[in-house]
């Protein structure tokens, strides 16, 4: 069994969780273009690395980041989106 | 008069359903009262009407009602044998001006069960992931996670274990919970 620690309710079988991908910023509606936006919505960066990304835990509907070696698919650490820079 | 339909009375989806009884006793408290309160203002309302608020995941008493805090804004009401206490709470509530959150209708969107008996640790732990054994998981805990693959809010009340899930699933969990009463009678019976 895989677990994932969520935040607010601890270390959960990684079958309550939910991935919504990598977090990065929206480009700004006033001047993106069409390309900006679909690479956006369509393009994923898929690069080795450690990524952030948003996760939510489903019985309680709580999202939060976690950061996570795409290569060894290991989580380093979960937080609060509270705590993010 | 508005008559609320639950799923085991005639006409709902678990109708006919028996609940386990023996050493897993499985109640529906469904039609019990109870009040979800979510959304921003939720907090501020209860703290200025004297509730003392419990952290994220943990429940306290209050005015004879138990208080649940699912969320930093998600808030429920347990009112078994408080209805008044929660009839009263509600008025307050609902003449508030506002902000004070809105109702997350957990009366209706939720069902509410029991599980109790002496087989009814044993019967969590295949149930349910999480450990819920009293030293790790006392009477002010709360668990939010799935039992029998539903999502549902876990608490260890006096008298058993509560669950609240989708109402809609009130079936399917009574199932799973009768299966798991059969495997454990089965196996007491076992040379």
């Amino acid at each position: 069994m895989k677990i994932l620690t969520c935040p607010m309710n601890g270390p959960r079988n990684i079958d309550e969780f939910q991935s919504f991908g990598p977090m990065r910023e929206a480009p700004d509606p006033e001047v993106a273009s069409d390309a900006d936006w679909a690479r956006y919505l369509f393009q994923a960066e898929n690069q080795p690395g450690v990524v952030v990304e948003w996760w939510r835990h489903v019985p309680s509907n709580y999202f939060f980041l976690a950061e996570r070696d795409i290569v060894t698919n290991r989580v380093l650490r979960t937080f609060d989106p509270g705590e993010a820079e | 008069m508005i008559q609320q339909v639950h799923p085991r009375n005639p006409g709902g989806a678990a109708e006919g359903l028996a609940l386990p009884k023996g050493p897993l006793d499985l109640a529906d408290l469904t039609a019990a009262p109870r009040f979800g309160l979510k959304g921003p203002g939720s907090t501020d309302w209860l703290i200025g009407h004297g509730a003392a608020l419990p952290e994220v995941n943990r429940l306290a008493d209050w005015q004879g009602m138990r208080l649940l805090r699912l969320g930093r804004e998600d808030l429920l009401l347990l009112a078994e044998g408080a209805g008044e206490a929660l009839d009263r709470t509600l008025e307050s509530w609902r003449a508030h001006p506002g902000p004070r959150g809105w109702s997350a209708w957990r009366e209706e969107g939720w069902a509410w069960f029991r599980l109790s008996g002496p087989a009814q640790d044993e019967a969590m732990a295949r149930l349910c992931a999480v450990d819920l054994r009293p030293t790790i998981f006392p009477g002010d805990r709360i668990a939010q996670t799935r039992i029998c693959g539903v999502e549902a809010v876990v608490l260890r009340g006096g008298r058993g274990f509560d669950i609240l899930f989708d109402i809609t699933l009130t079936a399917h969990l009574i199932g799973r919970v009768a299966a798991a009463t059969h495997d454990l009678c089965q196996r007491e019976v076992e040379p």
